[in-house]
């Protein structure tokens, strides 16, 4: 569904209405964060410019990406039953602030009972001026037997350095559905960005979350939080991230397993080339069921300015919960670079190369969305180092 | 035949220690050279060197390859130059994958898309290639990915570390047939074919490459030159302490 060819001021239109202006400027950046303006291979397409729902399309009846403040008018039931029950209002600042809002903005997912949606959806959180705080508000529900692929892209418009992201993203996901979410974040360099998710999971059900942090701003705090309720419940969070100089990235991630035979993962990636990278990942184990947590770090920084911090934690009520955590922190070995050299590599491509590899170490399945976003930061990273 | 390498009184330290104290070696094109020395006598640091690997730092000295001087070359320009090299103890890297390097260096020789499978089947690597580089492998299956490395590169002229060291007699054969292979003689010129410089302890391998000659590394220098076979055979005979009583008579001489 393509962004252009849509009414500027429709929260939702149908396809061939008039066209929605987007500066090709916009368009680069969109895309540099996984957004498609032309909608090519997207079921689906939301975006919010600063704070304004310009888009909400899909393709399918079995999918339904409406403005939330639509969707809380249409459906009583979202108030009553999923509205604030994955992160709660007192949670911190944040999320007062966010309830505290009396028009709320932001993105209502939902697919419904058995759909399968094939195509990956997609939905942009962007920051247009300068300054603005942009606030939303999510809510994702995927019911039973359904699945999504969605890709979030979070950026601010080439050039624009000061802003904020402040935003709640609740998602359930029913028994044995599955989603899939992949968010890459690419901010202005003072735009401080204060995400908080919270995810239920039911029986069967699977949660995956890959992040991806290409240009961090000067401070994210995000500490995802996932339930893992039903037997069998799954979910894993993979956090790649490049630490540029001067950024503050805070990544944790807290999952759950409060049912027997669930599992989870969580993998924690970051390179720092001058940034401040805290990596933590927790488990809480209330029931039988496996979990690790494993955070890797590269410091590639001269300048004596980055640091990276890994603090896996483990919690076990349950006897038969399995947890277990890892974590390690290096530098690029010199003789692994010199050994590719020799099979003709530049020095760069070689670095590239070794990141790569870090990021994506014993990550399967990332896909290509990821997979060209961890390229990228691979990419900007040696390119750092090499300099 | 002009010489595709030569080494002019070659000093280089590592770690703030001279490894080579004047080496000088001359490997004509198409010839294949041993290379024999007892343990620490600089056989390592010397192809290190000529590699342009960065622990090895070059005092003073020439090395010439191909006609180009690459005494101040950078390690990816002297690989791209035509130099290979097979390491008795490659690093492991950790996250890359056989099959991208051998993916990169495909991408400067295309033509070889085509062998491609035959050249890893060969070598016996097809359930290596989506592991990680050099992780977990045995001796042999280090030599047959080192080699296999260089057949899909195609150096101008490849030194190998000790081809035949932990490799049982059985994986002595792949690895045998994978040599024969690099330095098969050119179809359009039956008498030529790749430069080599081989080191060697125990002389396995010189069952299946035929060098043309013999070099004696001792205390950073080439200690004597001759005919392969019959160097060899005087190091098995009489050990390295006739190559040193015979190296003190020279200078005596001198």
């Amino acid at each position: 569904m393509p962004i252009a060819n849509r009414s500027a001021n429709q929260s939702t239109r149908p396809e061939g209405q008039s066209a929605l202006a987007i500066d090709p400027i916009d368009t680069q950046s969109l895309q540099e964060v996984g957004i498609f303006v032309n909608g090519n291979h997207r079921s689906g397409t939301f975006l919010l410019r600063d704070n304004e729902a310009v888009c909400a399309t899909t393709g399918q009846e079995e999918l339904e990406m409406l403005p939330i403040a639509e969707a809380l008018a249409r459906y009583r039931w979202l108030r009553e039953k999923y509205w604030w029950r994955a992160v709660t209002p007192d949670t911190d600042d944040v999320t007062a602030r966010i309830a505290a809002d009396q028009e709320p903005r932001g993105l209502f997912v939902r697919v419904k009972q058995g759909a399968r949606v094939s195509l990956p959806c997609q939905a942009a959180m962007y920051v247009a001026s300068n300054d603005t705080i942009q606030i939303a508000h999510n809510v994702m529900i995927i019911e039973d037997d359904a699945e999504l692929t969605m890709i979030t892209g979070c950026a601010t418009r080439h050039g624009l350095t000061a802003g904020r992201h402040w935003a709640v993203t609740e998602s359930y996901i029913g028994r044995n559905a599955v989603l899939t979410s992949t968010m890459v974040h690419s901010w202005g360099k003072d735009v401080i960005v204060r995400p908080r998710a919270g995810t239920v999971v039911e029986a069967g059900g699977r949660y995956i979350s890959n992040y991806v942090s290409l240009h961090p701003g000067a401070s994210i705090e995000s500490n995802p939080k996932t339930w893992l309720n039903g037997v069998g419940a799954s979910a894993s969070y993979v956090s790649v991230i490049l630490g540029s100089p001067g950024s503050i990235t805070d990544i944790g991630g807290e999952i759950t397993l409060n049912a027997d035979d669930t599992s989870a993962e969580i993998s924690q990636r970051g390179v720092s080339t001058g940034g401040k990278i805290y990596q933590r990942g927790f488990l809480v184990g209330n029931a039988r069921g496996r979990a690790h947590v494993n955070c890797a770090g590269m410091l590639l920084d001269s300048s004596k300015e980055g640091l990276i911090t890994s603090t896996p934690g483990l919690k076990a009520v349950s006897p038969d919960a399995t947890l277990s955590h890892e974590a390690s922190i290096g530098r690029i070995a010199a003789d692994q670079v010199a050994y590719l050299q020799a099979r003709g590599l530049t020095e760069e491509d070689a670095i590239s190369m070794i990141i790569r590899g870090f990021l994506s170490a014993n990550i399967v399945g990332l896909g290509p969305e990821l997979d060209a976003r961890i390229d990228e930061i691979a990419a900007l990273a040696s390119a750092a180092a090499h300099t | 035949m002009a010489n595709v390498l030569e080494i002019h009184d070659l000093h280089a330290s590592a770690d703030g220690e001279e490894v080579l104290s004047g080496v000088s070696l001359d490997i004509p094109d198409g010839e294949v050279h041993a290379l024999l020395g007892p343990n620490g006598s600089g056989k390592t640091s010397l192809i290190m060197t000529i590699m342009g690997y960065p622990a090895y730092k070059i005092t003073s000295g020439q090395i010439i390859f191909a006609g180009h001087d690459i005494t101040a070359m950078g390690l990816t320009e002297r690989a791209r130059l035509g130099l290979g090299i097979s390491h008795q103890r490659p690093p492991t890297v950790a996250g890359v994958k056989l099959r991208q390097v051998l993916d990169y260096a495909l991408g400067e020789n295309p033509e070889l898309t085509g062998e491609f499978e035959q050249l890893v089947k060969q070598a016996k690597m097809q359930e290596f290639l989506d592991r990680d580089v050099n992780a977990g492998l045995s001796g042999g299956e280090i030599k047959r990915s080192e080699i296999l490395q260089l057949l899909i590169t195609r150096p101008r002229l490849v030194m190998l570390d000790e081809p035949d060291s932990g490799v049982d007699i059985e994986a002595l054969d792949v690895v045998g047939a994978m040599l024969n292979t690099l330095f098969a003689r050119d179809p359009d010129h039956p008498v030529k074919r790749r430069s080599g410089l081989v080191i060697t302890h125990t002389g396995h391998i010189l069952q299946y490459v035929d060098t043309d000659k013999a070099h004696i590394l001792m205390n950073g220098k080439i200690g004597c030159s001759g005919n392969s076979r019959l160097v060899f055979q005087t190091v098995c005979n009489s050990g390295y302490e006739e190559c040193v009583r015979c190296i003190l008579r020279q200078e005596e001489e001198a």
